[in-house]
């Protein structure tokens, strides 16, 4: 049941994050921040402060698994992974956002 | 899971929220640390940090609106929703509730007693550990309880491993004197490990010393709190006081805690010795406490092993002994568990029909709120939220219903705890609602309202919008149909199964009312006394006292005349044993019978029908010669064609030559041992010529009166006061004596009939409401049908076929079940097979005509519907 295909941000925020643990597999939550700004080239800044609600709610919903590790400087922090159910969703977002984004292209090249 | 993680965190917001600063520290200082990195001086790098962060008390916030607002804003949302909607329509939800509150109440007090009697552990240290020791025969007349010969237990007390220490006891009675009247109590003889295998210590004083087993040391007692209190005004400096019981001398060691009356109902502990001689044949229930690292498997591995090697031992019949390693708790519940277990299983079907009626209920109602949920579709709700409504309404429904129910079950455990025999139910005290039986209501509850209101909610919400919009109204849907005609048949299959069981073990106790004992009951009054030893050392000074009280007995006014006999046929106790005939006879192999020893007028009291020859007469002394009477089982037994008076024959195992005694008259067989078992062959010896105290100190006297029996109770109590104060008095009129033997089986027939009368009317109320609703349902299309000329008669005769085809289909279903579940009654049914036709036969008319007679009031007022007013109805 999706509840927030209407808020694109948050879906975005969500894609972003999904799309970032599937390619590198475990990280915490600062290092999800960094991976995502340099990906987009700095384009896209998150607001660090909605990334943690959106992992909370992403880990209630089952997309993502969450245990307490250890960083690479010696401090205990969050990691979270991706579950099968957020690869599903993954793609259901990707493709969503792919029709999305070539409607909207296909609305600028011809109107 | 998600859910599952939702409540958890609302349980653990203090842990979610300390955890969330982690979270949120730690980003804090690795971005500060990259920007140091990166150049900035500390403070703009934490500033920085900060910035990018944002609010971090929003964003915490905003984390936690994720566990907490989403469950307990919409759970009470949905709460009171559901609320608002039951108050709406009051007739449902109190039918409904009043429905379920039935269910829950008969399976809370159930529960109740269930917990009580199997489920709460023995009130002693790590109960779990301690385990019953057998090495018991399993098969013949005498079914044993649990226990090891003596020699047995002294042998593994030696070789075992597997218990720390064991103990043996033995549970009896004694007479109390010098503490207020006279009175029976009961007794346990234990050996001095006994409570150190329990780990109870005593409140005061002390437990026995392993010395105080030996004859000479052991006139030692131990007082239960209760009968210290009751007796000995809670004296306390009672210990070193000495009491009576039975004429002997015992010094008070110590009082055991409140509470503690193990084995059964013991007011005394004394000290037992067990006997290594070889003829000592006792056999007693064994008691262990399990060593920490070993299991109940390898005890019983171990015990095995053990039996494998010892001699053939007493009675030789090793081959039918079977080695058993027990909970503790078998002692007592072993006979009442499955009756429990048969309760258990009856009231789940009353519950499960209960609940088949609110999941109708809701169906209909599912029916009627189309619109509504097509409104909050169209609004917007997906169907699982909608689902999730429905969900809390009925279970916040089937809630209700278990509050009401635990309620109901205050006052169900206490009827039903009056209706249980005297000594039926063992710890009754410790039966009440706790928290386990509050925890099982509640659960139950939740349960059942969801499973029953799961199937309606999936049904209400399965139109799409477009179904409902596209149709003029609600329209009955094959399948909504069949799904209740499927709830109603289970129903009066479940109901079916119930009564069936109800009516086999009626007519299973009717049969047992109607045994004809072998003796009379009616107009006889009993008293019974047990002379101790120390009072009365010999067999002479016994007969001495049972001759005095029987001469004042024969004379009271209102007594037609008066008997004694030492163990009154269908009580707990029988002396059986063998026999030795005359000429080097064989008796056939196994063939035991009981020895009554009967005062002369004993056979004219009971009415036991002499057959040939005479009774004994006050001639019959020890200085006559030895008379026997046989009965005519007796007889055919052993001499068939042949006269049996005249005959000698001896119950000694070493016959002296004045042992053998003369058959002197045959009498009728009568039912010894339980009135559910054949009449057992008996060898009668004239009470005057019995050598032995042991066979005559225990005394029943049977005096037949002319009115009520009650009515000399009285005197009969005098007669005795007279002869010795210091006797305990026991009467009891005999028909209540008999009765008791039937006591157990009445509980189970009540509480059976009970549950399965409920379950017929609940069933009966679900026909009624299905048919009720179809009738409501189909008023235009019977509109229709009338006004296009069919007959009133047409119109009940085809909701009838309907009633009728639930009905037989709910009756085949529920006679195949029965045919499969009433065979776990078969032991408990006399004389009535588990497939009885007739009852069968009986218990199916009986539902069948209730139903259509449920069925018959819909189908009548469908048949006054008023066409116009009928097809106006849209």
């Amino acid at each position: 049941m999706r509840t927030h295909t209407n808020d694109r941000l948050k879906g975005t925020l969500d894609l972003l994050v999904l799309k970032t643990l599937a390619s590198q597999g475990r990280m915490h939550g600062y290092a999800i921040t960094l991976r995502i700004e340099e990906i987009s080239e700095n384009v896209l800044r998150l607001e660090e402060g909605s990334l943690y609600p959106a992992l909370h709610r992403m880990t209630q919903a089952g997309w993502l698994r969450s245990e307490w590790g250890v960083s690479e400087s010696n401090r205990r922090a969050r990691y979270y992974s991706i579950s099968a159910a957020g690869r599903k969703q993954l793609a259901e977002e990707t493709q969503e956002w792919t029709q999305l984004t070539s409607a909207v292209a296909r609305v600028l090249s011809l109107a | 899971m998600s859910w599952f993680n939702r409540f958890s965190n609302l349980f653990r917001r203090e842990i979610v929220d300390k955890e969330l600063d982690e979270e949120l520290k730690f980003h804090l200082d690795a971005r500060t640390r990259d920007n140091l990195n990166a150049g900035m001086n500390a403070e703009a790098a934490q500033h920085d940090a900060r910035r990018r962060l944002g609010n971090a008390t929003l964003a915490k916030e905003r984390a936690h609106e994720m566990n907490i607002l989403m469950s307990i804003e919409t759970i009470g949302r949905d709460l009171r929703y559901a609320l608002r909607s039951l108050r709406k329509s009051p007739g449902f939800t109190v039918v409904a509730i009043l429905t379920l509150a039935l269910g829950f109440g008969a399976n809370t007090a159930v529960f109740t007693v269930v917990n009580g009697v199997l489920l709460r552990p023995l009130p002693f240290p790590e109960a779990g550990r301690l385990f019953l020791i057998s090495y018991q025969s399993k098969q013949g007349i005498f079914e044993n309880q649990p226990g090891l010969y003596d020699t047995d237990y002294l042998e593994y007390e030696k070789q075992n491993r597997a218990f720390g220490q064991i103990a043996t006891f033995n549970e009896d009675s004694a007479t109390l004197t010098g503490a207020g009247d006279a009175a029976r109590v009961q007794t346990a003889t234990v050996t001095s490990s006994f409570f150190p295998v329990m780990q109870v210590n005593p409140a005061m004083g002390r437990t026995f010393l392993p010395e105080e087993e030996r004859q000479g040391n052991n006139r030692v007692a131990l007082l239960s709190d209760k009968i210290w209190r009751d007796r000995f005004g809670a004296n306390p400096n009672i210990l070193g006081k000495t009491i009576t019981l039975d004429g002997a001398q015992y010094n008070v060691v110590g009082i055991m805690p409140a509470g503690f009356t193990f084995p059964h109902e013991a007011a005394f502990w004394l000290p037992l010795a067990v006997g290594a001689d070889p003829g000592n044949t006792y056999i007693r229930p064994v008691v262990g406490r399990l060593r920490p690292s070993v299991s109940r498997q390898l005890a019983l591995a171990e015990l095995e092993a053990f039996t494998k090697h010892l001699s053939p031992g007493p009675g030789a019949i090793r081959e039918s002994m079977v080695a058993e390693i027990l909970p503790l708790n078998d002692l007592l519940v072993a006979k009442i568990r499955k009756s429990l277990l048969i309760f258990m299983g009856a009231v789940a079907f009353v519950l499960i029909i209960a609940c088949a009626n609110v999941a109708n209920l809701l169906l209909m109602r599912g029916n009627t709120r189309q619109r509504e949920i097509a409104v909050r579709n169209a609004l917007g709700a997906s169907r699982g939220r909608v689902i999730r409504q429905l969900l809390t309404e009925s279970t916040l429904l089937s809630l209700c219903g278990s509050i009401a129910g635990i309620l109901l079950a205050i006052f169900g455990v206490r009827a039903l705890l009056a209706l249980a025999p005297a000594a039926g139910v063992p710890r009754l005290q410790e039966i009440h609602i706790d928290a386990r039986v509050l925890t099982f209501a509640v659960a139950l509850g939740a349960f059942m309202g969801i499973l029953f209101g799961l199937v309606p909610a999936l049904q209400a919400t399965g139109n799409r919008v477009r179904d409902f919009l596209s149709l003029s109204g609600p329209t009955a849907t094959a399948s909504r149909q069949r799904l209740r005609g499927a709830l109603v048949i289970s129903e009066i299959a479940l109901a079916l199964v119930l009564l069936t069981g109800a009516g086999l073990m009626l007519k299973s106790f009717m049969r047992m009312r109607t045994v004809d004992p072998g003796f009379r009951t009616e107009n006889i009054l009993t008293m019974t006394v047990d002379l101790p030893d120390s009072t009365y050392p010999t067999a002479l000074a016994i007969q001495a006292f049972h001759a005095s009280v029987l001469a004042k007995l024969s004379n009271l006014p209102g007594a037609v005349a008066a008997g004694a006999v030492n163990w009154m046929p269908l009580q707990p106790a029988l002396v059986r044993g063998t026999f030795q005939l005359d000429g080097g006879r064989k008796r056939p192999r196994g063939y035991t019978v009981a020895k009554p020893a009967v005062s002369p007028d004993y056979f004219r009291v009971m009415g036991i029908r002499l057959r040939r020859g005479r009774v004994f007469t006050e001639q019959d002394l020890s200085t006559a010669p030895g008379v026997a009477i046989a009965t005519q089982s007796v007889a055919n037994t052993l001499w068939p064609g042949e006269d049996p008076i005249g005959k000698r024959i001896t119950l000694e195992d070493d016959p002296q030559p004045k042992d053998w005694l003369t058959i002197i008259g045959i009498v009728d067989d009568v039912r010894q041992q339980s009135l559910v078992e054949e009449p057992q062959p008996a060898i009668y010896q004239p009470l005057q010529q019995v050598t032995r105290p042991f066979f005559l100190s225990h005394m029943s006297y049977v005096v037949r009166t002319a009115q009520s029996p009650q009515s000399v109770a009285a005197a009969l109590r005098g007669v005795l006061q007279k002869v010795d104060t210091g006797q305990p008095v026991e009467i009891a009129a005999l028909t209540d004596l008999v009765d008791a033997n039937i006591a157990e089986t009445w509980f189970q027939t009540r509480l059976i009939s009970t549950f399965s009368v409920l379950a017929l009317f609940l069933a009966a109320i679900g026909i009624y409401g299905v048919l009720a609703y179809a009738v409501t349902e189909r008023t235009r299309e019977i509109g229709i049908r009338m006004a296009l000329g069919a007959k009133k008669s047409h119109i009940t005769r085809m909701l009838l076929k309907r009633t009728l085809v639930l009905v037989l289909a709910g009756v085949a279903l529920g006679g195949c079940g029965a045919l499969v579940l009433t065979r776990v009654l078969g032991k408990f049914l006399f004389e009535v097979k588990p497939n009885d036709p007739a009852t069968f036969l009986s218990v199916a008319v009986i539902l069948a005509a209730t139903g259509i007679l449920a069925g018959l009031l819909p189908a009548q007022r469908a048949s006054r519907v008023d066409p116009v007013v009928a097809l106006r109805s849209e």
